[in-house]
C-alpha cells in the first residue's frame, strides 16, 4: 500500500512539472527576447526606436515606425477581407450546405489551414500582383489616384492574408454557430422571423464570444505571418499614405535582414521581435480580459 | 454588446494606424504624381516610357546590394546606403526576377550565374555586356569576389585539401562552368584525397557554386563528406570563427575583425547583372543613369 | 424542412422580405468566393507542380542536378516524429493535471492557461528567433534537427494541451465514480479510464500538430539549418520539405522543382488530414 502511495504522489509531481513546461517555455521566450532586445532598445533609444521613421542599418538609423504601421496597415486589410467573407461562409457551412457537399467543402477549407504559406506568397506573386497593378494603373489613369503604384502593395498583402486567415474564421465561427441551440433558431422561425433574419438576429449574437475568437486569432495569424508577406507586400521601410503602395512589416524586417545583420543591426531586428511579441501578448490579453467580461455577464 | 465595444476598439486601432500614417506621409516621395502621363491613349500593354519605374533592390546587409551600391556609387560621402526608401525590397533573387519579368517597368539586380534571360533581359553597363568574358577584361566593371575564409590554424585535413581543390584547375572549371568568372593561374589538383568531413557555409550567393564544387570533389576524393550550410555571409564568418564551420563562404569582402581571425580566398568573381522587363526598350545604361535610379532623382523611363 | 417548401414558397418568402434576399446573396457570395479561391489556388500548384514531378526527384541523395525531395522528406518524418516525442507526454500530463488533479479555481490553472493561450499565439518567426537565441545559441546545439524539433514541441504544445484537455474534460465523471468505486485508485483511473477513452481527442490534436509541422517554415529556418541532406545524427542539421521548398525558389534556379515540391507537399497534407477523418470515424465508432 505504500509504495501506491509513493507512487500516487509521485506521478502527481510528474503532471505538476509538465504542466509548468508552458509556464517555463512563456518564461524562458520572454526572458531571451527581452535579454537579447532591451539591449538595443536601449542603446538606440526605446522612443527614437519606436517613433522613428528612417531605418538605415548601414548608417545607424533605427526606427520602425514604418513596420509597425506597416503591420497595423495589412492586418486591419486583412480583417476587412477575411472577416466578412469568412462570417458569411461559415454561415453557409453552418446554415445553408446541402449535406451531400458539406464533407468535401470542409475538407477544402482545412486544406486551406494546411497549404504552406511560401505557396500563398508565390500565388500572390505570380497572380494577385500584376491584377493589383493593372487596377492601380486604370484608377491613375481615370485620375482617381495619383500614384499607380506597381502592384506589390498593403492592398495585394490584405487580399492574400485575407484568403490565409479565412479557415481559422470559419473554423471557430462555424462551430460557434452549431453550438447554439437549435430552439433558439426554431423559437425565431416560428416567430415568422425570415431564415436570414434568424441566423443575424439570433443566432449570430448567441455565438459572438466564438466569433471574436476567430476574429482575434485570424488578427493573430495575419500580424504575424512572414513568408507570404515579403513577397508581396514590396517592403519599403518608409510611411505611405495609398494602400497601392508597398510597405514592410514587423515580421518582415526581421526574416529580409536577419541573414546579413551584424552587431546593433542584429541586436535591433530581435528588438523588432521584442516589439511584436508585445502585440501578440496585448492582444492576448484583451481576449483573455474579454471572455472574462463574457463569463461574468 | 461586446461585438459593438470590439468593433469600436478595432475601428479606434485602424484610424490611430492611418493618422500615423498621415503624419508620415510628408516623408513619402510621391513624386511620380507630378510627372504626368502625357500619353493616355497608350493601352497598358503597350510600352509608355512616361509611366514610373518600379525600383526593386536587394534587404540592407546582403552582399549583392553592398557589392551594388558601392560599384554605382548609391552611397553618400561617408559611405552610407542611399538607395531611395520607395525601392522594393526582396531577400529572394526568384522574387526580383519575377517581379521584374511581371512588371515591365521594373528595374532590378541579381548575380550574373542566377541570370535566367528567358524571363528578364540584362542591360549593357557603359557599353559593356554583362557576361563573363567582359568581366574578365574589365569592360564590365559590376563585379564582387566570393570569398571562403578558413581559420588561420585549419587543422582539418578534408577542409584542406578541398580548399586546394576549389583553387586547382579542376575546380576553377566547375566555376566556369557555372558563369562565374575563375581565379587565373591555378594548377592541377594534386590532393592526396584523406578521409573524413568538413562543414561549408555561408553566402546563400555562393552556394549554388559551392554545391556543384562539393558534388565535382566527391568524384574526385569518395573518402570525404562535407557538409553545405545555406544561411548568410555573416553567419558564415562567425561560424567559421567560432568553428562551427570549417569553412565559411562570403559574398563580400571580409571585414577587419573577420580578417584577423580568418585567411580569406577569393574562389570565383560574380557578375552583378543589372536586370529589366524584355518589353522594356532600353539596352544599355551607364553607371550614372542607374545611380540616379537608386537614388530616387529619376523615377520615369523617359526622364532617363 | 427544405423538403416541405418548394421553391415557389421560398421565393415568395424572398418578394416579401427582399433584406433577407440580399443577405442569402451574399451568404452565397462568400461561399463561392472562398471555394473559388481554393480550387483556383490548388490548379495553380498542380498546373505549375505536377509536370514536374519526375523519377529523378525522388532519387535517395540530393544532388544539385535532381534537387530531390527524398532527404528533406525523411527529414520531415524525423522532425515530426522528435517534436511530438518531446510535446505529446508534456501536453497529454498537463492536461491530466488540468483536469484530473488541479482544483477548480486554482491560480496556478489560471497562470498556465493564460500561458498556453500565450504560446498559442506567438508567430513563428518569434519562435524562430527564440530558438535560435535559446537552443542555437545558449545550448550550442548548433543549427540541428534536435533544436528544430524542441523549438517545434513549444510551438504544438499548447494545441496538445488543449485538444487532450477537451478530450478529458468530454469524459462523463459517472466513468471514475464507477472506477472509484470499483477500489482503483486515481492513478490506475486516469490511465486505465480516462484516458482510453479520451483517446480520440488526443490523436485530433497530434494530426492538427503534424499539420503544423509540416507546413512550418519560418521556426524552422533559424534553428534546424538548411543542408539538404539527411543528417548522421539529430545534432546535424537537415531541412524539412517545407524549408526545402522555400530555399529551391529562393535563388530562382529550381522554380519548377519548387512547384513540384509544392504538389508533394500538398499531397501530404491532404493525406494526413484525410488519415485524421479516418482515424476519427474509425474510434467513435468503436
Amino acid at each position: 500500500m505504500k509504495s501506491k502511495a509513493w507512487t500516487e504522489k509521485f506521478m502527481q509531481g510528474v503532471f505538476f512539472v509538465a504542466a509548468c513546461a508552458s509556464v517555463l517555455a512563456v518564461a524562458l521566450i520572454c526572458i531571451f527576447l527581452f535579454a537579447n532586445g532591451i539591449p538595443a532598445m536601449r542603446e538606440i533609444g526605446f522612443i527614437k526606436f519606436i517613433t522613428g521613421e528612417i531605418w538605415r542599418p548601414g548608417s545607424d538609423q533605427f526606427g520602425i515606425l514604418p513596420m509597425i504601421v506597416g503591420s497595423l496597415y495589412v492586418t486591419a486589410g486583412a480583417v476587412i477581407f477575411g472577416v466578412p467573407i469568412g462570417i458569411l461562409t461559415s454561415v453557409f457551412m453552418a446554415m445553408y450546405c446541402p449535406k451531400q457537399i458539406y464533407k468535401p467543402l470542409k475538407a477544402a477549407t482545412e486544406l486551406l489551414a494546411g497549404i504552406p504559406s511560401v505557396i500563398y506568397g508565390f500565388f500572390g506573386l505570380v497572380v494577385v500582383v500584376p491584377i493589383i497593378r493593372q487596377f492601380g494603373t486604370a484608377l491613375y489613369k481615370a485620375g482617381i489616384v495619383d500614384n499607380p503604384g506597381n502592384g506589390n502593395s498593403i492592398l495585394t498583402a490584405s487580399l492574400i492574408l485575407g484568403m490565409m486567415i479565412l479557415p481559422t474564421i470559419i473554423g471557430t465561427t462555424e462551430s460557434a454557430m452549431r453550438a447554439v441551440p437549435s430552439h433558439y433558431y426554431e423559437g425565431s422561425l416560428a416567430l415568422g422571423a425570415t431564415k436570414e433574419r434568424s441566423i443575424f438576429r439570433v443566432i449570430i449574437p448567441a455565438a459572438k464570444s466564438g466569433v471574436i475568437a476567430g476574429i482575434v486569432l485570424g488578427i493573430g495569424r495575419a500580424i504575424g505571418e512572414t513568408m507570404a508577406v515579403i513577397m508581396i507586400v514590396g517592403n519599403q521601410a518608409r510611411l505611405t499614405s495609398s494602400i497601392l503602395q508597398g510597405i514592410r512589416t514587423l515580421t518582415g524586417n526581421i526574416v529580409i535582414e536577419m541573414g546579413y545583420a551584424t552587431g546593433l543591426h542584429r541586436e535591433a531586428l530581435i528588438a523588432t521581435g521584442v516589439v511584436l511579441f508585445v502585440f501578440i501578448l496585448i492582444i492576448n490579453f484583451s481576449v483573455a480580459l474579454l471572455k472574462r467580461g463574457a463569463d461574468h455577464e | 454588446m461586446k461585438m459593438k465595444k470590439f468593433i469600436a476598439v478595432l475601428s479606434v486601432v485602424s484610424m490611430m494606424a492611418v493618422a500615423a500614417a498621415g503624419c508620415g506621409s510628408s516623408s513619402d516621395t510621391s513624386s511620380a504624381g507630378d510627372a504626368a502621363a502625357s500619353d493616355d491613349s497608350a493601352s497598358s500593354s503597350e510600352w509608355d516610357a512616361a509611366s514610373a519605374i518600379t525600383v526593386v533592390s536587394r534587404e540592407e546587409g546582403s552582399g549583392t546590394r553592398g557589392a551594388f551600391t558601392e560599384l554605382f556609387g548609391v552611397v553618400d560621402d561617408d559611405d552610407n546606403d542611399i538607395t531611395t526608401l520607395d525601392a522594393q525590397v526582396t531577400n529572394n533573387t526568384s522574387v526580383m526576377m519575377t517581379t521584374v519579368s511581371e512588371n515591365e517597368y521594373a528595374i532590378g539586380y541579381i548575380s550574373l550565374g542566377s541570370l535566367d534571360e528567358s524571363l528578364v533581359k540584362a542591360v549593357s553597363i557603359d557599353g559593356a555586356e554583362a557576361t563573363a568574358e567582359n568581366i574578365e577584361n574589365g569592360s564590365y566593371t559590376v563585379s564582387r569576389p566570393f570569398n571562403v575564409a578558413v581559420k588561420n590554424d585549419l587543422d582539418n585535413p578534408v577542409a584542406t585539401d578541398f580548399m586546394a581543390f576549389i583553387m586547382s584547375t579542376e575546380g576553377q572549371a566547375v566555376v566556369s562552368e557555372e558563369g562565374y568568372i575563375p581565379v587565373s593561374e591555378v594548377e592541377a589538383y594534386a590532393g592526396e584525397a584523406p578521409e573524413g568531413s568538413c562543414v561549408v557555409g555561408g553566402s546563400s550567393s555562393i552556394s549554388p557554386l559551392m554545391e556543384k564544387l562539393i558534388e565535382a570533389y566527391a568524384e574526385v576524393n569518395p573518402n570525404a563528406s562535407i557538409e553545405l550550410q545555406t544561411t548568410d555571409s555573416t553567419t558564415g564568418m562567425t561560424s567559421a570563427i567560432e568553428g562551427s564551420y570549417d569553412i565559411g563562404m562570403a559574398s563580400r569582402e571580409l571585414n577587419d575583425e573577420e580578417a584577423a581571425e580568418l585567411t580569406g580566398t577569393v574562389i570565383a568573381t560574380d557578375g552583378i547583372a543589372v536586370i529589366v522587363n524584355q518589353n522594356n526598350p532600353t539596352d544599355d545604361l551607364t553607371v550614372d543613369q542607374v545611380k540616379s535610379i537608386y537614388i530616387g532623382d529619376v523615377t520615369t523611363w523617359d526622364a532617363i | 424542412m427544405s423538403n416541405k417548401t418548394t421553391i415557389g414558397d421560398k421565393l415568395r418568402t424572398y418578394l416579401k422580405h427582399p433584406g433577407s434576399f440580399i443577405v442569402m446573396l451574399l451568404v452565397m457570395l462568400a461561399a463561392i468566393i472562398t471555394f473559388a479561391v481554393l480550387i483556383f489556388l490548388i490548379a495553380y500548384i498542380l498546373i505549375n507542380g505536377l509536370p514536374h514531378i519526375t523519377p529523378s526527384l525522388f532519387s535517395l541523395e540530393y544532388t544539385s542536378e535532381n534537387a530531390s525531395v527524398v532527404p528533406a522528406l525523411v527529414n520531415t518524418i524525423i522532425m515530426t516524429l522528435l517534436s511530438l516525442l518531446i510535446a505529446v507526454p508534456f501536453g497529454i500530463f498537463s492536461a491530466i493535471f488540468l483536469v484530473e488533479y488541479a482544483k477548480r479555481g486554482n491560480r496556478f490553472v489560471e497562470v498556465i492557461r493564460l500561458t498556453t493561450e500565450t504560446l498559442s499565439g506567438i508567430p513563428s518567426i518569434v519562435y524562430g528567433l527564440f530558438g535560435m537565441l535559446f537552443f542555437v545559441n545558449a545550448l550550442d546545439w548548433g543549427f540541428s534537427l534536435l533544436a528544430g524539433a524542441f523549438t517545434m514541441a513549444i510551438m504544438i504544445l499548447p494545441l496538445i494541451m488543449r485538444t487532450t484537455e477537451e478530450a478529458l474534460k468530454a469524459v462523463p465523471d459517472s466513468y471514475r465514480e464507477g472506477s472509484f468505486g470499483l477500489g482503483a485508485g486515481k492513478l490506475r483511473t486516469v490511465f486505465r479510464i480516462v484516458l482510453p477513452s479520451a483517446i480520440p481527442g488526443v490523436l485530433a490534436g497530434v494530426i492538427l500538430a503534424i499539420g503544423r509541422i509540416v507546413g512550418e517554415t519560418a521556426a524552422l529556418m533559424y534553428t534546424s539549418g538548411t543542408v539538404a541532406q539527411i543528417p548522421d545524427s539529430i545534432m546535424g542539421s537537415g531541412r524539412t520539405l517545407a524549408l526545402h521548398m522555400y530555399n529551391l525558389s529562393s535563388e530562382g534556379l529550381y522554380m519548377d522543382q519548387a512547384y513540384a515540391t509544392a504538389v508533394i507537399l500538398l499531397v501530404l497534407v491532404v493525406g494526413i488530414n484525410a488519415l485524421s477523418s479516418v482515424i476519427a470515424r474509425k474510434l467513435t465508432k468503436a
